[in-house]
C-alpha cells in the first residue's frame, strides 16, 4: 500500500467505517509507516476537537420560543401561553404603565398573603435549581466526596430511598454537591455534576410517569421496556425516566439527544 | 369531525415535540452551513415547518433525526445556494461574516469558557473557508454522528465520495487550523 492510498482509508479507520481487509492492510502499513501514523494522529485529533466544539453550539432560547409558537409547527392548544408582555403591547403607549401598575397590585398583593410556590408540576419547579446554581445563588456544600454526597441525601430522606449515582467520569462530570428541595410536600434529591463536559444534575424522588410535564415528548425503549420523557425549561433540557417508585430526571445544557442518549444508557430497568 | 380535527392535531404536536429533540443538532448543522446566525435560525424553522408538512412521509421507527436533516440539507441547497451551490475557497475572507467570531456561546461550561469559545470560534472559521462539499460530510459525520451510509442518503450521493469528501474536507480544515491546534492533544493510534 502506498502512502496516497493509505490517506483515505485513514479517514475510514478514524471513522469505524473499514471493512476488515483493508483495515488490516492499512494497519501493516501504518505499523511502518511514521508519516501516515501521524497523518491519522492528526486526523483523529482534528475529528475529537469539531466534536468537542460541536456540543457547545445549542440552539438560542428564542428559536426554541419562535418554534413552540410557530402556528405552523404547533397547534394552538400546545402553544405556550401568550407572555404579559406580549398583552401590554397591544395597549396603547400611553396606558402601558397604568396597566403594568395595576396588574402588579393584582399580583403582589394576595402573594404577600398568601406566599406560596406556584403550582408547577414537579418535575419542572425541579429544574429551577440549575439556573440558580450555576447564577451562584444556590448555597451548595461541595465535596469530592461521592459516598458523603449519596449519605447525606439518603439521610435526608429518612433512607426511604437513595439519590441516582451515576458513573459520569467518561463524560468528564464528577459529583461535586448534593441538595434536598422540597416541592409541595415531596421532597427531591439533587445530586451535581461537573467537569469539562458541563454541568448536569440528578434529580431523584418518589413517584410515577404522571409527573412528567403534560408536553414532555415520550420514547419508548423497547430494549429496556421503558419510557422517557424529554422536555425543557429555558436552555436546560431534561429527560425524565422512572425506576420501581423512583423517579429520575437528567437536566442539562446539553443537546437533549445526547441527554436522551445518556439516561437511556443509565436507566436500569425496574 | 371535530374529534378528527382534535386527534389529528394531538398527532401533529406529538410528532413535533419529538421533532424538538432534534433542535439542537440540526441548529448546530445550520449554524455552519448558512452565512450568518439569522439565516441558520430560518433554516432550522423552515425545517420544522416542512417536516411538519410532509410528517405522513416519515415512517415511523426509522431515523428522524437524519429524516430531519435531510430536510435541512434540501431547503439550504433550494434557498440559498440555487446560484451558488458550493462556497469557494478563493476569497474565504469573502464569505465569513465577523457574527461568526463574535458569536457568544450559547452554553459554556462552568470551566474552560475562555479556551471553549476560542476553540469552538477556530473551528467554526475554519470549516467555513472549506467548500460545502467538502464541508457538509464533516458536519454530518462529524457533527452530526451519521454514518457513511447515512450521510450518503442525505446528500444524495455514493458512500464512496462521503469518504473521500471527508479526507480531503479535513486536510482542509487542518490546514486552516495549523495555527491553532494543540498538538499535545493528538489522538493516539492503538494497533
Amino acid at each position: 500500500m502506498t502512502c496516497a492510498e493509505a490517506q483515505e482509508l485513514i479517514t475510514a479507520l478514524i471513522d469505524q467505517e473499514l471493512g476488515q481487509a483493508e483495515r488490516s492492510s492499512l494497519e501493516e502499513h501504518l505499523s511502518e509507516c511514521s508519516g501516515c501514523r501521524l497523518a491519522f494522529e492528526e486526523e483523529s485529533a482534528l475529528k475529537n476537537k469539531i466534536r468537542e466544539a460541536a456540543r457547545g453550539i445549542n440552539a438560542p432560547g428564542h428559536l426554541r420560543s419562535r418554534i413552540l409558537s410557530d402556528p405552523r409547527i404547533f397547534t394552538e392548544k400546545s402553544r405556550p401561553a401568550r407572555r404579559w408582555q406580549d398583552y401590554l403591547r397591544l395597549m396603547p403607549p400611553l396606558l402601558r404603565p397604568i396597566l403594568a401598575f395595576a396588574l402588579l397590585l393584582a399580583i403582589a398583593l394576595p402573594m404577600f398573603y398568601f406566599s406560596k410556590p406556584a403550582s408547577e408540576p414537579i418535575a419542572l419547579a425541579a429544574l429551577e435549581t440549575y439556573d440558580r446554581f450555576l447564577s451562584g445563588d444556590l448555597p451548595v456544600h461541595r465535596t469530592e466526596n461521592t459516598d458523603e454526597i449519596v449519605r447525606q441525601l439518603t439521610r435526608a430522606v429518612g433512607g426511604q430511598f437513595h439519590p441516582m449515582g451515576y458513573d459520569l467520569t467518561a463524560m468528564n462530570l464528577r459529583p461535586v454537591a448534593g441538595l434536598v428541595r422540597e416541592i409541595d410536600g415531596r421532597k427531591v434529591l439533587v445530586a451535581i455534576y461537573q467537569g469539562q463536559g458541563g454541568t448536569l444534575f440528578c434529580y431523584t424522588f418518589l413517584g410515577s410517569e404522571q409527573d412528567a410535564p403534560t408536553n414532555a415528548a415520550r420514547f419508548f425503549e423497547a430494549a429496556k421496556k421503558m419510557n422517557f420523557y424529554a422536555f425543557s425549561r429555558g436552555r436546560v433540557n431534561a429527560v425524565l425516566h422512572r425506576e420501581g417508585e423512583i423517579i429520575c430526571i437528567l437536566a442539562s445544557a446539553m443537546p437533549m439527544e445526547e441527554l436522551l442518549a445518556l439516561a437511556k444508557s443509565k436507566a436500569k430497568p425496574s | 369531525m371535530a374529534g378528527e380535527r382534535k386527534t389529528e392535531g394531538a398527532e401533529r404536536d406529538a410528532f413535533a415535540r419529538e421533532a424538538m429533540v432534534h433542535l439542537d443538532h440540526l441548529y448546530r448543522i445550520a449554524f455552519h452551513l448558512a452565512k450568518d446566525e439569522d439565516h441558520a435560525q430560518e433554516l432550522v424553522q423552515e425545517t420544522f415547518v416542512r417536516a411538519l408538512a410532509a410528517r405522513h412521509q416519515f415512517n415511523p421507527g426509522t431515523n428522524m433525526k437524519a429524516w430531519l436533516t435531510k430536510i435541512l440539507q434540501n431547503l439550504f441547497f433550494d434557498r440559498y445556494q440555487q446560484s451558488k451551490r458550493w462556497i469557494s475557497t478563493d476569497d474565504p475572507a469573502g464569505q465569513e461574516s465577523n457574527d461568526w467570531k463574535h458569536r457568544p456561546a450559547e452554553n459554556p461550561g462552568p470551566e474552560s469558557q475562555v479556551l471553549f469559545k476560542e476553540l469552538s470560534s477556530n473551528i467554526t472559521d475554519a470549516l467555513k473557508r472549506i467548500p460545502e462539499e467538502f464541508r457538509a460530510p464533516i458536519l454530518l459525520v462529524d457533527m452530526g454522528d451519521f454514518s457513511y451510509a447515512e450521510a450518503a442518503e442525505i446528500l444524495a450521493c455514493p458512500i464512496g465520495t462521503i469518504r473521500s469528501r471527508l479526507s480531503r474536507g479535513r486536510k482542509l480544515a487542518q490546514q486552516y487550523l495549523a495555527a491553532y491546534v494543540d498538538i499535545e492533544q493528538k489522538g493516539s493510534y492503538r494497533k
